[in-house]
């Protein structure tokens, strides 16, 4: 017969495991913080009303490139959940505590299909050897059939806080990998039609893109803002001669002086936002669709 | 009443036997309830932070080691694993990992790295300022705060491993966010940072100029297209700041960088048994231990010395009673023509012995009041006591 201690452990090991990792009572919504806006958006379609999803990022940055001061990363440590995108996107936390149960690595089970660049200066002092501090590419949900794993594991997480709402996060799940999936589709019928033809990318962001839909695609370091200098140019024209691309996809809207010495080099511009930041105008889905249809403005056969 | 006053007296006149008789009086009594108090708070203090401390990973070696150093912060270090034995623990899905990596000093303080879950875990509230939150940032126990006259803001400057490392382990000055309240336990003794602030002190992550800036040419060996290499010049910086926070990177793969122990907390009492057996293959490398039984175990062999001093402590009180009873009974005897006088001024023999025994009461009385004085501070100072005789 077991003693009433006995039968109270496993009782007591839940409810210190409910201490230790801080969660909110069953009826408050919970308290998601995301390190981009794809991650918000696609916890905000599986969570619903169970989620507050906070995006601490300023608007007019790069999130992958946020500088958080202490009272930001106190915030965060207060989050149930804080929602990562992996693949070395948050440049700011090596440098941050957070709660190792409260972060979700989105794309952790695909950690071994990131794409690793070898750009970047290398340096070497002391016993540490050669190092760089470059690159992992890390806009992985421009590749869907990933955007769809990174909502899997953001699913995952919110049935382990509210294991009782599973099947509602279910629902939601499936109707938006649906959509996303969708997105992939398209995009694969899409790459099929570019049919190799050569593009230019205005920054180095598209690699799941180029990889998963076989796009011809070869980037510069341009930022749609400003116009590119001297050097960039003649850059630009030795790259014309290798790869002649027509077209240059832009991650913003170009200033308008670049696109039309671009016009006049033979390069059309469009854009295809990544969404790294809440968008101006619409959501996710109104912008990857608007990405879709600017790429199939392409004509490969011109 | 007289009979008080007149051995009162007779004692104050007589103050070099008086001290003598109390001083050994008194050690008769405290010893032996001083052992007693010390042994019964160190095994409360050591059995209740193992207690909650279900189940805790290292290397393969001393399990003693592990659980004092995990535990209590002492200076025993056992072998180090990886970051990747607390991905194991969090990949089981059987219990939650907390990292530890006890190896470095401030000012003689233990730097204990984990992560912030550890106050959680451990139930620490902040006596003021907030958790650590970035790089190069602290949380300092109640007695740090107190000894080393520390506050918010203030530096603290890790110490070298040792005195001649001066090519080895740079020591990093780190910002105090946080004081923790007094928890009465090894916590209130330690300084509190993320994991990755250690692996700074250690030289495995570290903030430089920018290589592609410097333009000093003693700073830079060589520069080709896409490898600078530095010299020994180049200025790394000692003190984490916002300014130059951004030039702070770590090298290499994090889940190898070292820890010294991983606190598992077992969703359940069967998790913790499936994860106990996942740790028991030959080839295993990392021992998974329940500090409750190492700590019992290292209890009930103090507890064998306890019996053995025990019984030499109440041999030598018996003795130091006979002789003490010797004492008095000799003394009476030098007092015979004493006595003898106070019989002839026509006190009775019941008066000399309520004299008699007035001045025992008293030295007695005495001898207690500081015996009772001595178990009340050791129990005031006692997790002092404790961290002194078992943690350092």
């Amino acid at each position: 017969m077991s003693t009433l201690p006995e039968k109270l452990s496993p009782l007591l090991a839940i409810l210190s495991l409910i201490f230790i990792t801080g969660a909110a009572s069953a009826n408050s919504p919970l308290t998601i913080a995301a390190a981009n806006y794809p991650l918000k958006f696609f916890a905000e379609q599986i969570a619903g009303n169970q989620a507050k999803v906070a995006f601490p990022m300023p608007a007019d940055i790069d999130p992958a490139f946020w500088q958080p001061n202490a009272e930001d990363i106190a915030a965060l440590q207060k989050a149930d959940l804080v929602l990562l995108n992996g693949a070395h996107y948050s440049k700011w936390l090596p440098k941050v505590s957070l709660s190792l149960f409260k972060q979700v690595n989105t794309s952790a089970v695909f950690r071994d299909q990131y794409i690793h660049q070898t750009s970047g200066v290398t340096h070497n002092h002391g016993e540490g050897g050669e190092h760089s501090h470059g690159e992992t590419a890390f806009t992985t949900w421009l590749d869907f059939s990933l955007a769809n794993l990174q909502a899997k594991s953001i699913y995952n997480a919110l049935v382990k806080k509210r294991p009782a709402s599973r099947q509602r996060f279910l629902i939601k799940l499936e109707k938006l990998q649906s959509r996303l999936s969708e997105f992939d589709h398209q995009l694969l019928e899409l790459g099929k039609i570019l049919n190799n033809a050569p593009l230019i990318g205005s920054h180095p962001v598209y690699q799941y893109l180029k990889n998963r839909y076989q796009l011809n695609l070869t980037s510069v370091h341009w930022e749609p803002e400003e116009a590119p200098n001297q050097q960039q140019w003649q850059a630009f024209q030795q790259l014309l001669e290798k790869h002649p691309s027509k077209w240059m996809i832009w991650e913003g809207q170009p200033a308008k002086e670049t696109v039309e010495k671009l016009q006049s080099l033979g390069v059309s511009s469009i854009v295809f936002s990544p969404a790294g930041n809440i968008p101006d105008q619409g959501d996710f889905f109104s912008v990857m669709e608007n990405n879709i249809q600017q790429l199939r403005s392409i004509n490969p056969n011109p | 009443m007289d009979s008080l006053y007149l051995a009162w007296r007779y004692i104050v006149f007589n103050r070099i036997k008086t001290l003598t008789l109390i001083t050994c009086i008194t050690l008769i009594c405290f010893l032996p309830l001083a052992l007693k108090t010390l042994l019964s708070v160190s095994e409360q203090q050591l059995l209740a932070r193992a207690a909650a401390t279900e189940l805790l990973v290292g290397a393969k070696g001393n399990p003693l080691d592990l659980a004092m150093n995990s535990l209590y912060f002492s200076n025993e270090q056992p072998d180090l694993i990886t970051m990747q034995a607390s991905e194991r623990v969090y990949n089981s899905s059987l219990a939650l990992p907390i990292p530890l990596y006890v190896r470095f000093q401030a000012r003689e303080h233990p730097i204990v790295g984990t992560s912030v879950d550890y106050f959680d875990f451990r139930g620490l509230t902040l006596a003021s300022g907030r958790h650590f939150a970035m790089l190069g940032e602290c949380v300092i126990g109640a007695d740090v705060a107190k000894k080393l006259n520390l506050n918010i803001g203030d530096k603290l400057l890790s110490s070298p491993k040792t005195l001649f490392d001066l090519g080895g382990i740079y020591p990093l000055q780190m910002t105090v966010t946080g004081v923790l309240k007094k928890s009465h336990s090894a916590d209130d003794n330690a300084v509190f940072v993320d994991l990755k602030t250690t692996w700074v002190i250690e030289g495995l992550g570290h903030g430089h100029q920018d290589v592609e800036k410097i333009t000093d040419k003693q700073s830079i060996l060589s520069n080709k297209e896409k490898l600078v290499t530095a010299s020994a010049k180049i200025k790394q910086y000692a003190e984490i700041t916002t300014k130059n926070l951004e030039s702070f990177h770590f090298h290499g793969d994090p889940s190898v960088y070292p820890i010294s122990a991983v606190i598992a907390a077992p969703i359940d009492a069967k998790s913790a048994t499936i994860l106990m057996g996942r740790y028991l293959g030959k080839k295993e490398r990392q021992q998974i231990i329940r500090p409750q039984s190492v700590i019992q175990e290292l209890l009930n062999n103090i507890f064998q010395i306890k019996d053995f001093i025990d019984a030499i402590i109440w041999i030598v009180s018996g003795a130091m009673i006979l002789a003490l009873l010797l004492v008095f009974n000799l003394s009476f005897r030098l007092r015979q023509k004493e006595i003898d006088a106070i019989f002839h001024f026509g006190c009775n023999r019941l008066t000399i012995f309520q004299l008699m025994a007035s001045e025992i009461l008293i030295i007695t009385l005495f001898s207690g009041i500081l015996c009772g004085l001595g178990l009340l501070l050791l129990q005031q100072y006692q997790t002092v006591i404790f961290n002194f005789l078992f943690i350092k």
